[in-house]
C-alpha cells in the first residue's frame, strides 16, 4: 500500500489575511458589538470629562436639602445629606474605569509573563512552582485574600487593587500556560530553539503575541470582574477609601432604601449595569470576531 | 454513468450542497453525478477540500443543517430519492441500509461507553432485540471482522483499543444490519501503513460475504487501485473524470488526473527524480473561474477552457467519462 | 480498599497546597500584619508590659518557627479565643450549620436551573429560545450580586413592594420560619448564580455537540433525543461535576460572607466579615486554614468522581 498523499493545500481563504484584520471586519458587522461599543465609549468620555476636571468636580458639596426630587438644577436628585447624586454617579464613572483598568491591565500582563514561563518550562521546577502558586491562590477565598492584603498594606489605598490583580491573574495564566505549551511544539518554535535563540526572546517574540487574542478576551473579562469587585468591596469597607464609587453609592443607599428613597441606588446600580452589560457585550462580540473555529 | 444492465444501489443525480458562511455560499459540491452497482467498489477521490467527504455525508444527510443545505439534485436508494425524505425516515435508513464509517477511529466512538453498548445501541435500533440478545450478536460480529475474545471485549471502552481495532468495532457496527451500501470515508488514513491493508481487506472481503456496495472515499490513488473497480475523480466541487479502475490508471484522460498519477512515488522507480507536482493552487471556493476549474494549473490550458466550463462528457472508451475540452 | 489509596494519595499531593494556603496568610495576616500589641494592652502601657505581650506574641521570635506555631495550632485545631471571648471552634459549631442550610438551597436551584436552560438552549440552539436564555443570561451577569440582594430586598420584603417576607434577620427554630427566612438570600443566590451556569454549561454541552461520536451516533440511525440526552449528556458530566465542585469553596465563603453580613443572618460569613473588620486573628486563620482544607477535599473528592463517570480517568 502507497501512503501517497496527494498535495494538502490550504484553500485559499486562510492564507493571507491577518487574524487581527478578520477580527476587526468580523466585529465591525457585529451590530449588537458595535451598540456596545459605543455606549462603552460614552462611559469613556465620561471619565474622561472627570480626569480633566471638566465636569462633576463638585460630587462632595452640599449642594441641597436632604433627598432632594430630580430637578433641573438636581438631575438625579440629592442624597440623605444634601449631595448631587448625578455628579456623585459621574464621578464613579471614573473611579470605575480605573480601578477596572489598573487591575485588567497589570493582572494581564501578570498573567501573560508568568502563564508563558510556566507553559514554556512545562515539564520543569519553574513550572511546578508557578502552577502550586496558581492553585495556592485559588485555594483562599477572595474576600478573605482582600482583606489579608489590606491587613498587610495597612489601610493602603491600593490594598484593593493589588489584591484584585494578584487573585485575578491566576485565570489569565492557567490559559497562556495551555495555550504555550501548545505552541512550544510549533515548528518555528522549534526552529527559533535549533538556531539558538534565547529562550527569553522565544517567549516574548514568537510565542506570546501568538496568545495576544486571548490576552485581549481575558482583559475584557477582568475589567467587568474589577468593577463588580470593587462595589461589594467597597459596601463591606474593604474597597475605596478615598473619593467616590458605585459601590459607596450603594453602601449609603441601603439606609436611604429602607425608608423609600430610591434614587441614589438607582443611579448607582444602573449606570454600573450599562457599563458592564455594554463591556460584557464587547466581549462578547470580541471573543466571537476573535475565534478561528467560526467560519468566516 | 457505465450502462451497467443491473439496477444501481444508489444513483445520485446533479446533486449540489451549499453551505451559508458570512462571506457568501459556498458550493462545496457542485451537480455531481454517479452511480453505485450492487456489490462494486467506487472511488471518490481527490485532494481535501474538493468535496468528496461532503458528497459521502450528504448522501445521509449528515452534514450540519444550517450551515449546510442540500441545493438540488437527487439521491436514490434503489429508486426512492432520499433528499425530500422526513428526518424521521432517513434515521430509520441510516445504520440500516446505508452505513457509514469515518476517518478518525480515535474519536468516532463514544469515549464513555462501552463497545458493547454502543453496538448494542444500533442493534436495538433497527433490529427487534434485546439488549441481551444485541450483546450476542454483537460479539458475533465482532468475530467477523476477527477481533480477538470478542466476547471479553464488548466490555472494553473504546480508549481500550488500538486505532486499528477501533475501526474494525466501527465496521462491526457498520455491519450490523446487514447495509446494502457502505461509506467509508478515508478509513484508513489515520491508521498505520500495515494496519491500513489489513483493514481494507476486510472491508473487501466482507463486501462479499455480505453482497454490498461499498463507496470508498479517499485521496489515495494507491488504496483505490487496490481495492475499487471504478473511481470518480473530483476537483473543486465536481467531477473532472470517473471510470473504471484500470482505464483511469493506464489512460487517464483528464489533465488533472493524469497530474495525481504522476505523483505517486514509484518504489521501483528508475532513478529517484524529483516527484512531479501539479504547480498552483486550488481556486477559492468563494471566487471560482468561469471556465474550468482547473485552468489555472492546467499545462495544457487554451483559451477556451478560460471562456467556457467543460461537462462531463464520454469519450467512447470503455465507458469512461471527462470533463475537458482538450482531453489526453 | 484501592479507592481508599488513591483518597489518600490525592489527600497527601494536596499537602503543598495546604502549606502555600497557610503560608500566604500567615505572612499577609499575621507577619506583615498589624501589631496587635497595643490592641490588646490598656491605655498607657509601661515598656515592660509592651515586651511581655510582644513576648506573649512571639514577636520576638523569627519567621520559621512563627510559621511552625501557627501550623501547630492548625493541626491541633486550636485556633484560640476570639475577640468576643468566646473560643473560634465554638463560634464556628455554631455558625457553619446556619451558613450551610441558608447557602445550599440557592446553590443547588442555580445549578440545576441554570443546567437546564443550558439545555434547552443548547437543544434548540440557534432558534429564539437560545438566544431569548443566552440574552437573559448575560443580562443576569451584568448586575451585581449586590444589587440583586438589594433589589429583591426592595420588591419582596418591603413596604412599598409585596412585603412578604421579613426584610432582615434569621430564624431557623421551625421549618416555617426557616422558609420565610431563607426565601429572599436563596433567590438572590440562585439569581446571581444562573447567568454564568447557565452560558458556562451551554458552552460545554455545544462544544460536546460538535465531536466526532456525535456524527458517528448520528450516521447509525440512533435518534436525536436520545443523543442529546445520553451520548453528548455523559460526555458532558466531568466538566460539569468540576464545576459544581470548585464553587463549593467560592460560595461557602464568598457567597455567605455578602449575604449573611447584609441580611444579618449569624453564619460563618458574618463571623468571618466581622472578623475581617475588627481584625480578629484566631477567628480569620481558623475561616483561611479551614477553606484550603475544603479545598483540598474538594480536589479529591473531585477526582474520585471523575473516575466515576469517565472509564479513561484509572488510578495510576
Amino acid at each position: 500500500m502507497s501512503a501517497v498523499a496527494l498535495p494538502e493545500i490550504p484553500p485559499a481563504r486562510a492564507r493571507g489575511e491577518s487574524l487581527w484584520r478578520k477580527a476587526a471586519r468580523k466585529f465591525a458587522r457585529d451590530r449588537l458589538g458595535m451598540v456596545a461599543l459605543g455606549v462603552v465609549l460614552a462611559y469613556f468620555v465620561a471619565a474622561v470629562g472627570v480626569w480633566l476636571g471638566w465636569w462633576a468636580m463638585g460630587w462632595p458639596d452640599l449642594t441641597g436639602t436632604k433627598w432632594e426630587a430630580v430637578s433641573g438644577t438636581h438631575w438625579f436628585g440629592t442624597n440623605i445629606i444634601g449631595q448631587d447624586i448625578f455628579d456623585r454617579a459621574i464621578y464613579s464613572t471614573a473611579t470605575a474605569f480605573e480601578v477596572g483598568l489598573i487591575v485588567a491591565l497589570v493582572a494581564t500582563a501578570i498573567g501573560a509573563i508568568l502563564g508563558g514561563f510556566a507553559g514554556f518550562f512545562a515539564g520543569t521546577w519553574i513550572d511546578e512552582v508557578l502552577v502550586w502558586l496558581m492553585g495556592v491562590l485559588d485555594a483562599i477565598p477572595f474576600y478573605l485574600f482582600v482583606a489579608a492584603v489590606a491587613y498587610a498594606l495597612t489601610d493602603n489605598p491600593w490594598a484593593m487593587h493589588v489584591a484584585m490583580i494578584s487573585t485575578f491573574w491566576v485565570g489569565t495564566g492557567r490559559l497562556i500556560r495551555g495555550e504555550v505549551i501548545k505552541l512550544r511544539g510549533m515548528e518555528y518554535v522549534e526552529a527559533a530553539h535549533s538556531i539558538g535563540v534565547p529562550e527569553v526572546v522565544i517567549i516574548f517574540r514568537h510565542i506570546l503575541p501568538n496568545t495576544s487574542h486571548i490576552l485581549l478576551v481575558q482583559a475584557s473579562v477582568m475589567f467587568v470582574g474589577a468593577i463588580k469587585a470593587e462595589v461589594i468591596l467597597s459596601f463591606l469597607g474593604l474597597g475605596i477609601k478615598d473619593g467616590m464609587s458605585w459601590g459607596l453609592m450603594i453602601d449609603e443607599s441601603t439606609k436611604e432604601v429602607l425608608a423609600g428613597f430610591y434614587n441614589n441606588f438607582l443611579a448607582a446600580s444602573l449606570l454600573m449595569f450599562g457599563l458592564v452589560m455594554a463591556f460584557n457585550a464587547v466581549a462578547d462580540a470580541l471573543q466571537d470576531a476573535l475565534d478561528p473555529r467560526k467560519v468566516g | 454513468m457505465a450502462g451497467d444492465a443491473a439496477a444501481p444501489v444508489l444513483r445520485v443525480r446533479d446533486l449540489s450542497v451549499e453551505f451559508v458562511t458570512e462571506e457568501g455560499v459556498i458550493r462545496a459540491v457542485d451537480r455531481v453525478s454517479f452511480d453505485v452497482q450492487p456489490n462494486e467498489t467506487l472511488g471518490i477521490v481527490g485532494e481535501s477540500g474538493c468535496g468528496k467527504t461532503v458528497t459521502g455525508l450528504s448522501i445521509l444527510r449528515l452534514i450540519p443543517m444550517p450551515p449546510g443545505r442540500i441545493a438540488g439534485g437527487s439521491i436514490e436508494l434503489n429508486g426512492r430519492d432520499l433528499v425530500p425524505l422526513p428526518d424521521g425516515e432517513i434515521e430509520d435508513i441510516r445504520g440500516r441500509d446505508i452505513s457509514m464509517i469515518f476517518q478518525e477511529p480515535m474519536t468516532a466512538l463514544n469515549p464513555v461507553f462501552t463497545i458493547g453498548s454502543q453496538m448494542a445501541d444500533v442493534l436495538c435500533r433497527h433490529r427487534d432485540l434485546t439488549r441481551r440478545q444485541a450483546r450476542v450478536v454483537a460479539a458475533e460480529l465482532l468475530a467477523k471482522v476477527n477481533i480477538p475474545a470478542p466476547a471479553s471485549r464488548l466490555d472494553d471502552y473504546p480508549h481500550q483499543l488500538s486505532g486499528g481495532m477501533r475501526q474494525r468495532v466501527m465496521i462491526a457496527m457498520a455491519l450490523s444490519c446487514n447495509p446494502q451500501l457502505l461509506i467509508a470515508d478515508e478509513p484508513t488514513t489515520a491508521l498505520d501503513v500495515t494496519t491500513q491493508a489489513q483493514v481494507l481487506q476486510q472491508i473487501s472481503a466482507l463486501q462479499a460475504e455480505f453482497r454490498m456496495a461499498v463507496i470508498l472515499v479517499t485521496h489515495d490513488l494507491g488504496v483505490v487501485a487496490e481495492t475499487c473497480q471504478r473511481a470518480v475523480v473530483m476537483y473543486c466541487g465536481s467531477i473532472v473524470e470517473a471510470g473504471d479502475v484500470a482505464s483511469l490508471f493506464s489512460q487517464p484522460r483528464h489533465p488533472y488526473t493524469a497530474g495525481l498519477l504522476a505523483s505517486i512515488p514509484r518504489l521501483r522507480a528508475e532513478r529517484l527524480a524529483e516527484l512531479p507536482v501539479i504547480p498552483g493552487r486550488v481556486p477559492d471556493l468563494l471566487n471560482l473561474p468561469a471556465g474550468c476549474r482547473f485552468a489555472d494549473r492546467c499545462p495544457r490550458v487554451q483559451e477556451r477552457c478560460r471562456m467556457e466550463r467543460p461537462t462531463l462528457a464520454g469519450t467512447g472508451t470503455g465507458g469512461s467519462l471527462v470533463a475537458c475540452h482538450y482531453p489526453l | 480498599m484501592e479507592i481508599l489509596q488513591y483518597a489518600l494519595r490525592k489527600l497527601l499531593g494536596g499537602l503543598p497546597l495546604i502549606v502555600g494556603v497557610t503560608l500566604v496568610s500567615f505572612a499577609l495576616m499575621v507577619y506583615f500584619g498589624p501589631d496587635m500589641t497595643y490592641l490588646l494592652l490598656g491605655k498607657n502601657p509601661t515598656p515592660e508590659q509592651i515586651l511581655e505581650v510582644r513576648q506573649q506574641l512571639g514577636y520576638d521570635q523569627p519567621f520559621l518557627q512563627r510559621y511552625l506555631g501557627f501550623l501547630r495550632e492548625i493541626v491541633t485545631l486550636d485556633f484560640g479565643v476570639a475577640s468576643t471571648g468566646e473560643p473560634v471552634t465554638a463560634l464556628l459549631a455554631k455558625t457553619i450549620p446556619v451558613s450551610l442550610i441558608l447557602i445550599l438551597p440557592g446553590f443547588i436551584l442555580g445549578h440545576v436551573v441554570g443546567l437546564l436552560m443550558a439545555l434547552a438552549a443548547a437543544y434548540w440552539r440557534g432558534r429564539w429560545l437560545d438566544k431569548l436564555i443566552m440574552a437573559v443570561a448575560v443580562t443576569g451577569m451584568s448586575i451585581s450580586f449586590l444589587i440583586v440582594i438589594i433589589g429583591f430586598q426592595i420588591v419582596l420584603s418591603s413596604s412599598d413592594g409585596l412585603d412578604l417576607f421579613p426584610v432582615r434577620g434569621w430564624n431557623s427554630t421551625s421549618l416555617g420560619s426557616y422558609l420565610t427566612y431563607v426565601t429572599v438570600p436563596t433567590l438572590a443566590t440562585m439569581f446571581v448564580a444562573l447567568g454564568y451556569e447557565t452560558r458556562f454549561y451551554r458552552s460545554i454541552i455545544v462544544e460536546e455537540m460538535s465531536r466526532d461520536h456525535v456524527r458517528t451516533a448520528r450516521a447509525f440511525g440512533l435518534p436525536e433525543s436520545r443523543i442529546f440526552f445520553r451520548n453528548i449528556l455523559k460526555n458532558c458530566l466531568i466538566p460539569i461535576i468540576t464545576r459544581i465542585m470548585f464553587s463549593i469553596p467560592q460560595v461557602a465563603i464568598g457567597g455567605a460572607l455578602l449575604i449573611e453580613s447584609y441580611f444579618g443572618i449569624p453564619g460563618v460569613g458574618k463571623a468571618t466579615y466581622e472578623a475581617i473588620i475588627t481584625g480578629d486573628q484566631p477567628v480569620l486563620k481558623a475561616v483561611v486554614s479551614l477553606t484550603a482544607i475544603l479545598f483540598v477535599l474538594v480536589v479529591v473528592l473531585t477526582d474520585i468522581l471523575y473516575r466515576a463517570v469517565d472509564p479513561r480517568v484509572t488510578i495510576e
